[in-house]
């Protein structure tokens, strides 16, 4: 029971990240791969603070999605002149070069990565705070975004999105608007890593890498970019899936490429039937 | 050799016919099952994979000889691809879904991710092939059967300042922590053995030209250099000291005792220093008798030869725990798991001979190979 709720906080956090990625790139249209960085601010902030510091985990927590919003606003204002392919490059460079940072300094523990986050709760109740706290989390995220994006506010998201120029003729500032999408975006995404370096008590810039930019996008494109709950389908799947396929027990050597083959061919499946994500093309259906 | 004599065959039966009581026994009770942790599938595979099957080995070899206390051994491999969280997916589901006490675990990062969880739930996290120094300070259930870095990286250091009289070293490792803390060791270790180190240089563990850091390094002139690096980058590092006329002693730790640095490198591996943490076939039998099983069974030899004779010996590691619990009638906790370890302290291994188990580390014997004629043959013995 308790293995199932280590993954179900994993699935929230990973709910959390991935549809406050489907904020700035469903709704936003903003092309950045730099989500996991933010996810890493977050992360390191509030471990950080946990190992040097007395103030409340909590505290800690939202400290840690401001350092990441901070952050994010400062790559916001210089990369949101341009957009397209530039900021996707932007992005990737700033992703890449906090990671190296990180990487070499001594207090972040370098590549080694940060140990001893002390625990806050402690016994048996403690999967089952988290995974209430992180469930918390991931329900307000995806309420707080669909109230976003379904208001007036929202429309103006996607009008910004599907027609900048028209958009900017109007007499509205489309730049501020990004900022402001980025900026609590990659906030949620901050308060997601304060949650997961309590919880796993040990960070490393490795889960931080593409890598993870990839796992993020591919949660969101295969539930449905620019939906309320396709974010949340995509992550369960995709962290539910490889779990799963464990369990058949068969020997390594058949395991190994049996995982890659069934994760492969099913999310090729997916993209194949259903190319505006599960439950985009489940809306044009009904 | 031995023939197939009518004499021989009736040997081999009464011997089995004598033992078959215990394999019976063995058989039809609960099986006592060991966790690993390794990488399946991913860039380390390679690895991950020989050392599960010499861990197979080790189990078939403690079944075929009774079992454990009377129960046969299953072992339950689960993938990490060597990344933390799969790790941490691996470390939960051995205490939450398979109930065991104890499991084993290799990669630093995977061992750092894991700690806090054996910690947590009390359950005996045993490293089994990293060596970085920070898992000596995990915590209260993280014990290593592994030497780590500090025992064969400061006696290479010493050996080669004091044996082979060099007094101008170059160190160069990647950049994460297998190469990190190691590389400081050798650093510290040669300077305080009164040597200089002339270059000092980390490498991005994903480049693959390093001609940069080596134009820099031939400058400094060093008379050795030490790379501290993984089995994909350390030969690509040695093939282009080479292409740029550096023709300086190279040394390295045990990931380079492999098979695949000799074919990749060829000639310009001759006279590398490697050093192995296990005893080689010149030392111990029964570790031609495991090559021959590899090449039986397997058509070739395991990578990384000494952590796979590290594996094999895990399982008759936890033969010696459990049986120590049997003895005493008490069941298998992580507490009791972890005093056995700590009381036993001394274990003789089939592969790896004399372990002892010195708090939070292991010191071992480390022994010296160099490439001589395209094979690694014996150069020391460091005690």
């Amino acid at each position: 029971m308790e293995y199932l709720a280590t993954i179900g906080v994993l699935i929230a956090i990973y709910v959390i990240l991935s549809s406050s990625y489907d904020l700035i790139i469903g709704y936003g249209g903003l092309s950045t791969v730099a989500h996991p960085i933010f996810f890493a601010i977050g992360a390191y902030t509030a471990g950080l603070l946990a190992i040097h510091s007395s103030l409340p985990a909590p505290l800690n927590v939202i400290l840690g999605g401001m350092a990441a919003m901070v952050a994010s606003v400062l790559l916001a204002a210089s990369a949101l002149r341009v957009s397209g392919d530039y900021l996707l490059i932007a992005s990737l460079g700033f992703q890449l070069g906090l990671l190296q940072l990180i990487k070499n300094l001594d207090f972040t523990g370098g590549p080694g990565g940060l140990t001893a986050i002390p625990g806050t709760v402690t016994g048996a109740a403690r999967t089952p705070f988290f995974l209430v706290v992180s469930g918390l989390l991931a329900v307000a995220t995806v309420l707080g975004i669909r109230a976003i994006v379904t208001g007036p506010y929202g429309r103006a998201i996607t009008a910004m999105r599907d027609e900048e120029l028209a958009f900017t003729a109007l007499g509205r500032d489309a730049t501020s608007m990004k900022i402001v999408i980025f900026a609590i975006g990659c906030g949620i995404a901050g308060t997601a890593g304060g949650v997961y370096a309590y919880y796993f008590q040990y960070i490393s810039p490795d889960q931080f890498e593409v890598l993870q930019s990839a796992a993020i996008l591919t949660m969101v494109v295969l539930g449905g970019m620019g939906t309320t709950f396709g974010p949340v389908v995509g992550a369960i799947l995709l962290l539910a899936i490889p779990r799963a396929i464990t369990f058949l027990n068969l020997p390594p050597s058949i395991m190994a490429p049996t995982q890659g083959i069934i994760f492969t061919v099913l999310v090729l499946l997916f993209l194949f039937l259903r190319p505006a994500g599960i439950v985009g093309l489940s809306r044009k259906t009904l | 050799m031995l023939y197939t004599t009518r004499r021989n065959v009736l040997g081999a039966a009464t011997l089995a016919s004598l033992n078959l009581p215990a394999i019976l026994r063995a058989q039809g009770k609960e099986p006592i099952k060991i966790g690993s942790a390794l990488p399946l599938t991913g860039s380390q595979a390679g690895y991950g994979k020989d050392f599960d099957t010499s861990m197979r080995m080790g189990a078939k070899d403690v079944n075929d000889a009774g079992g454990i206390a009377g129960r046969p051994v299953e072992i339950v491999a689960l993938d990490t691809q060597a990344e933390p969280q799969l790790g941490i997916n691996a470390a939960n589901r051995f205490i939450e879904v398979e109930k065991l006490p104890m499991f084993f675990v290799s990669w630093s990062a995977v061992v750092k991710a894991v700690a806090p969880i054996a910690n947590r739930d009390k359950v005996l996290a045993l490293n089994n092939g990293a060596n970085a120094p920070e898992i000596a300070h995990l915590g209260d259930y993280v014990y290593t059967t592994f030497p780590l870095a500090d025992v064969d990286v400061t006696k290479l250091a010493r050996y080669m300042y004091d044996t082979l009289g060099k007094r101008r070293a170059a160190v160069l490792y990647i950049n994460n922590d297998t190469g990190i803390d190691a590389a400081k060791l050798y650093r510290d270790t040669f300077a305080k053995a009164g040597g200089t180190i002339v270059a000092f240089e980390a490498y991005d563990p994903k480049a693959t030209e390093f001609t940069g850091m080596l134009l820099k390094t031939r400058a400094a002139n060093p008379d050795t250099v030490h790379i501290h690096g993984l089995t994909a980058d350390t030969p690509q590092v040695i093939a282009q000291m080479r292409q740029l006329g550096m023709a300086q002693r190279v040394t390295s730790y045990s990931a380079a005792y492999n098979p695949k640095i000799l074919e990749q490198l060829g000639p310009a591996a001759e006279g590398l220093i490697v050093t192995s943490l296990a005893p080689g076939v010149n030392d111990n039998k029964n570790v031609q008798k495991l090559l021959d099983r590899w090449k039986a069974e397997q058509n070739r030899v395991p990578n990384g030869l000494p952590y796979d004779q590290y594996q094999y010996d895990m399982v008759w590691l936890t033969k010696a725990l459990y049986e120590y619990l049997d003895k005493k009638s008490t069941p298998a906790t992580g507490d009791t798991l972890k005093e056995a370890l700590l009381t036993i302290k001394e274990f003789e291994l089939p592969m790896t001979g004399k372990m002892i188990i010195d708090g939070h580390t292991v010191n071992k014997p480390v022994y010296l190979l160099t490439v001589e004629k395209g094979a690694f043959v014996p150069l020391a013995t460091l005690t």
